[in-house]
């Protein structure tokens, strides 16, 4: 057990960084107020959508007790609660048992497999714990309070709540550990991941444009009726995943009424959950360290003749184009990279695309959108140019493409290419990530009415010149505060404040470049919101860019400071 | 070739300099070599030197070239291969060589005559088109090495080069460190190996705890320590 809590300490101290934090409080300075401002900011920034989760928790409650159906409440709360420690846990687990550089220190150590498993799946639930205590507490808190629960529904709350991350996650490992010592699957983990986390956002958005057709038409959109409509259907959608998840039915059985059949539901759910840890670390424990080795097998390239090395080296390429080529080979092949940079040029027009194949919008609907639309051009273009920025912004490219490199920046910083270069190289791949997004987004609106050329080739031009500003920005910050120090890919991104900042920043320029060049171009002359959100763009582009053209090579120089 | 005058460097707000106030000089056409105990300053002066960091104070001069008036026209100059190369896992061995080539625009011609014959002495050709991540440590040094030497830099900077390779590779690096220098460029080079240092250096510095406390030929050395002993046993009285 004292084995078990060291490796657990370990293991978190490893993914928080403590042991650095304290070592930076003594010993530099500098970096440790960059630590502690990241701790402050980013748990007070998450306030506000706190704040609006519970109201709209409050309101679901309020909702159904105006339809007398309350008692589904704890489901839902139990069951987005389960499908969100799966979605995220799917990357934990995976990080933290396949793709964590500690392993290799830990295999050769006398420790037992069994013991490996457990502190890692028990260092994944402090994570866990403390993500579903923000989605599920409330959930307890508002039903106890709206029921008047007493003390023994506290009491069994907690038992209950203890079990939510343990029982998914347990599964979900054991699931993700059988798939991986799979001999076929051998070097090829970089794909499996990146499909993983694909099949993941399917399940979320087929729930999603599932629920969402279930609206129907617009006169039903009304919120009582909704939730009529989907609770008393007996093919609803909390039926059918509480199938899924017969567990969510004992949690229910357990805290709607309290009784003294209570504690036995909920010693049920106990014992399940119990059984679940102890399958996954039964399955670990003859696969696991078996496919750590068999995944440390990359997969080979075809051997090169003489020729074939000539035709690739003989390719003089430029510096940018150089940079270019790299940063995007990274991005694509390094799945957390792509699932988080790339990933959402594909999802967001298969979005559009999904959301006309489930919502039926009738004919007569349609023809009045698309003379609407052809009315007033401004208005479309606009709304077009928006989304493309979205691409550019949220991507936050630039906004981790030193951290992405992490300890091999050595060779960046080393190597003679020009500001210039490196700005257009490391932009560049955000255009083009971005462009990409702008070309799937037109071939997705293209099916529900044909744009005219015009409105594509001037949404296109402005929606990158407008999120040009802030990959720019992203990568002053980059350039700037880079996090360089990570033993796992998935660090270089999630627990970046510089992709933070760029998105709330991004979000921010886009609102109000959009707002004022909008409201110019459709009050007084569109020419007029053209000309005003070019020149906007135009000027943060040459600040920005200067900023960085001055200061790259000597930044490069305090990456190690 | 590479002067140093008067480098200081301290890390974060601790007192203790990493690098306290050393200058040498690096002369065409000599293998220079850098020795001192683990934790005595040599990666963070040759960080400095590569510009990887940047000097408390003092000033390094590469083939006539400031490296921080100048950094890229500095940087031009050498090519350096760290004690651990941290390469793009992801990107493939030609990649990577491509790569080199491209950033120090080296002609069409010569990046493919000089990659196939290192190529060749690293033995490492039939890997080139594998990912860097399935490299073993001593592949991912040859390669990084096969990187450095794509644009023939006039100086050679490695960190603890012997390190992870197998013997057949260290014989060869020291024989093109030798060809390198005989073409009037210069190598500068940190180990621990002493034997190594003492056999292919021209002249050696000896640092301990940021300060340089010899520097010189063997002979010179020798001299001045008044023995006849090996650069071991110096170097083991020198840094006691």
């Amino acid at each position: 057990m004292k084995e078990i809590i060291t490796l657990t300490k370990l293991f978190i101290n490893e993914s928080l960084g403590v042991s650095l934090f304290f070592y930076n409080q003594k010993y530099n300075k500098k970096e440790f107020y960059k630590q502690l401002f990241t701790l402050i900011i980013v748990p007070v920034a998450l306030i506000p959508a706190f704040f609006m989760y519970v109201s709209l928790m409050s309101a679901t409650y309020f909702g159904l007790t105006l339809i007398n159906q309350t008692s589904v409440f704890l489901s839902i709360g139990y069951i987005l609660a389960t499908v969100l420690i799966i979605v995220f846990g799917v990357m934990y687990i995976l990080s933290e048992f396949y793709f964590s550089d500690n392993i290799e220190e830990l295999i050769p150590l006398p420790i037992s497999q069994r013991k490996l498993i457990i502190s890692k799946f028990l260092s994944i639930l402090v994570f866990e714990y403390i993500f579903a205590a923000f989605i599920f507490i409330p959930i307890l808190i508002i039903y106890g309070i709206g029921q008047g629960m007493g003390l023994l529904y506290g009491l069994l709350s907690f038992l209950v709540f203890l079990t939510i991350p343990v029982l998914p996650l347990s599964l979900m490992t054991a699931v993700i550990m059988l798939i991986m010592q799979s001999a076929s699957l051998k070097g090829r983990k970089d794909m499996l991941q990146i499909v993983f986390v694909f099949i993941g956002i399917a399940v979320i958005f087929t729930v999603q444009f599932w629920f969402t057709s279930q609206l129907g038409s617009g006169d039903e959109a009304d919120f009582q009726l909704l939730m009529n409509t989907i609770l008393t259907n007996n093919e609803g959608l909390l039926n059918s995943i509480g199938y899924l998840m017969p567990t969510s039915f004992l949690m229910a059985w357990t805290l709607n009424k309290i009784t003294l059949i209570s504690l036995g539901w909920v010693a049920s759910l106990l014992g399940i959950t119990l059984l679940s840890c102890v399958l996954m670390v039964a399955i670990g424990n003859r696969v696991y360290l078996k496919s750590i080795v068999s995944g440390k097998i990359i997969k080979k390239g075809k051997q090169l003749s003489g020729a074939q090395r000539s035709k690739v080296l003989g390719k003089k390429s430029h510096g940018a184009m150089a940079i270019f080529t790299m940063d995007l080979r990274l991005l694509l092949r390094t799945p957390v990279y792509f699932f988080n940079n790339v990933s959402v040029v594909i999802i967001a027009p298969l979005c559009i695309l999904l959301s006309v194949s489930f919502i039926e919008i009738p004919p007569e609907d349609l023809q009045g959108m698309q003379e609407f639309f052809r009315a007033m051009p401004i208005l479309m273009n606009f709304l077009l140019i928006a989304f493309f920025i979205f691409f550019g912004g949220t991507s936050a490219t630039t906004a981790s493409t030193f951290s992405r490199e992490g300890k091999a920046s050595w060779l960046t910083r080393m190597i003679p290419v020009t500001a210039r270069d490196q700005i257009v190289g490391r932009t560049g791949v955000a255009m083009f990530i971005q462009s990409l997004g702008i070309v799937f987004t037109i071939i997705a609106v293209q099916f529900i009415f044909p744009l005219p050329l015009s409105t594509l080739v001037i949404t296109s031009i402005l929606g990158i010149l407008g999120s040009l500003p802030i990959l720019l920005f992203g990568l002053f910050l980059d350039m700037n505060r880079p996090l360089l120090n990570w033993d796992n890919p998935q660090k270089a991104v999630k627990n970046n404040l510089n992709v933070v900042i760029t998105l709330f920043v991004g979000m921010a320029y886009t609102g109000l470049l959009i707002g004022v060049s909008g409201l110019l171009g459709y009050f007084v002359n569109p020419i007029l919101g053209y000309v005003i959100f070019v020149l906007i763009s135009a000027i943060f582009c040459v600040v920005f860019y200067q900023l960085i053209n001055r200061r790259l090579e000597a930044e490069f120089l305090n990456f190690e400071s | 070739m590479l002067i140093l005058e008067h480098i200081s460097k301290t890390y974060g707000n601790k007192n203790e300099k990493a690098v306290d106030d050393i200058s040498f000089e690096v002369y065409p056409g000599e293998i220079f070599g850098f020795v001192g105990p683990n934790g005595a300053g040599k990666t963070t002066t040759i960080k400095m030197i590569v510009s990887l960091l940047a000097p408390n104070s003092g000033k390094i001069t590469i083939n006539g070239i400031d490296n921080q008036a100048d950094i890229l026209g500095a940087k031009k100059q050498f090519s350096y291969v760290p004690d651990n190369p941290e390469l793009f896992e992801k990107i493939k061995g030609i990649e990577y060589l491509k790569f080199m080539a491209d950033v120090y625009q080296v002609p069409a011609a010569e990046r493919q005559e000089r990659i196939e014959r290192y190529l060749d002495i690293f033995e490492i050709k039939n890997a080139v088109n594998d990912p860097i991540g399935s490299f073993s440590h001593g592949m991912k040094q040859k390669l990084a090495l096969v990187g450095a030497l794509i644009h023939d830099p006039q100086l050679f900077i490695l960190d603890e080069p012997m390190v992870g390779l197998d013997p057949k590779a260290s014989f060869e690096l020291k024989k093109i460190m030798r060809e390198h220098c005989d073409r009037g460029r210069s190598v500068f080079f940190s180990t621990h190996v002493l034997d190594v240092a003492e056999k292919i250096c021209d002249r050696i510095a000896i640092i301990k705890k940021g300060k340089l406390i010899e520097v010189g030929t063997m002979a010179e050395i020798r001299e001045k320590a008044g023995s006849q002993e090996s650069l071991e046993n110096i170097f083991l009285e020198l840094t006691e």
